[in-house]
């Protein structure tokens, strides 16, 4: 699981063009939306693709995001789960 | 009118008035997380921020580091922007999301227009005044001057101005407050800021 983890922070780490940051300043329990890493509806549409695309993972109900992307460690629950 | 404040960064360094400051010296490549870390500011959306926004939003810091704008209302404040080469270098990089890695992001696509930044500056202070952005060949200090007299007109009280370009690894931001007051600014004093 927390090898997933550092590959899910990475991975959204060049999803979301976020290139000034690194793997260690994103917390497994952090918001990722709001306060966190301050992420919005336009990066919820990147979580999507990119768990479509890395892990074949399609998101069938929208209304799920809310809980899924969370936090690095709600993300890696659902995939662990999905795959 | 009158400059109340100015900063320029370029590969010489980062000036605020004029006078070089060694204590956010370009270091390394990842200059404008260094300087964002140096201010201690506490703006996630910045690690968002596409090139040109973040070097709108570190100038616009440092400004603020060393001369209040509390005193300006909401409505205040325009915005007045140019650069030469508009969203370039994201424009790159989000066609290459698209045709090498699968799709198009949407988080690259949102900064495939320069006007982008003035809206992230906008956002972070709160000023809802007239916002532009021009893409021009290069900083014309006469048709800034123009510009800021028409807000002025228009009733702004001061007007926050910006040369900003990225390009082919090629920085530049120049930004400076212009407020509403006696007097006059010539083309020659405004380009001998932008050299400075």
């Amino acid at each position: 699981m927390s090898e997933l983890k550092e590959t899910l922070k990475a991975q959204i780490i060049e999803q979301l063009n976020l290139e000034d940051l690194t793997v260690a300043d994103i917390a497994d329990d952090a918001p990722l939306f709001g306060e966190g890493l301050g992420l919005d509806s336009i990066d919820a549409l990147e979580f999507i693709v990119l768990l479509e695309q890395n892990y074949g993972i399609k998101i069938a109900d929208p209304s799920e995001g809310k809980e899924i992307f969370q936090s690095v460690d709600s993300l890696a629950a659902y995939i662990e789960k999905n795959q | 009118m009158k400059i109340l404040v100015s900063c320029k960064i370029s590969d010489q360094g980062v000036y605020l008035n004029g006078e070089i400051q060694q204590k956010y010296a370009k270091e390394t490549d990842n200059w404008k997380k260094d300087i964002y870390s140096k201010l201690e500011l506490d703006y996630p959306k910045f690690y968002k921020m596409d090139a040109l926004a973040k070097m709108a939003f570190i100038g616009f810091e440092l400004m603020e580091s060393v001369c209040s704008f509390e005193h300006f209302e909401d409505n205040d404040v325009s915005l007045l922007f140019a650069n030469r080469n508009s969203s370039y270098d994201t424009d790159l990089r989000f066609i290459e999301s698209y045709t090498e890695k699968g799709s198009p992001g949407p988080s690259l696509f949102v900064y495939t227009l320069p006007n982008i930044l003035t809206g992230e500056l906008a956002i972070r202070k709160k000023w809802f005044g007239e916002n532009i952005f021009f893409i021009q060949e290069n900083f014309d200090a006469e048709f800034f001057i123009d510009q800021i007299n028409f807000y002025f007109r228009k009733g702004s009280k001061a007007c926050l101005c910006g040369w900003v370009d990225s390009a082919n690894d090629k920085e530049e931001c120049f930004l400076f407050v212009v407020e509403n007051t006696e007097g006059e600014i010539t083309p020659e004093e405004l380009t001998k800021y932008y050299k400075q």
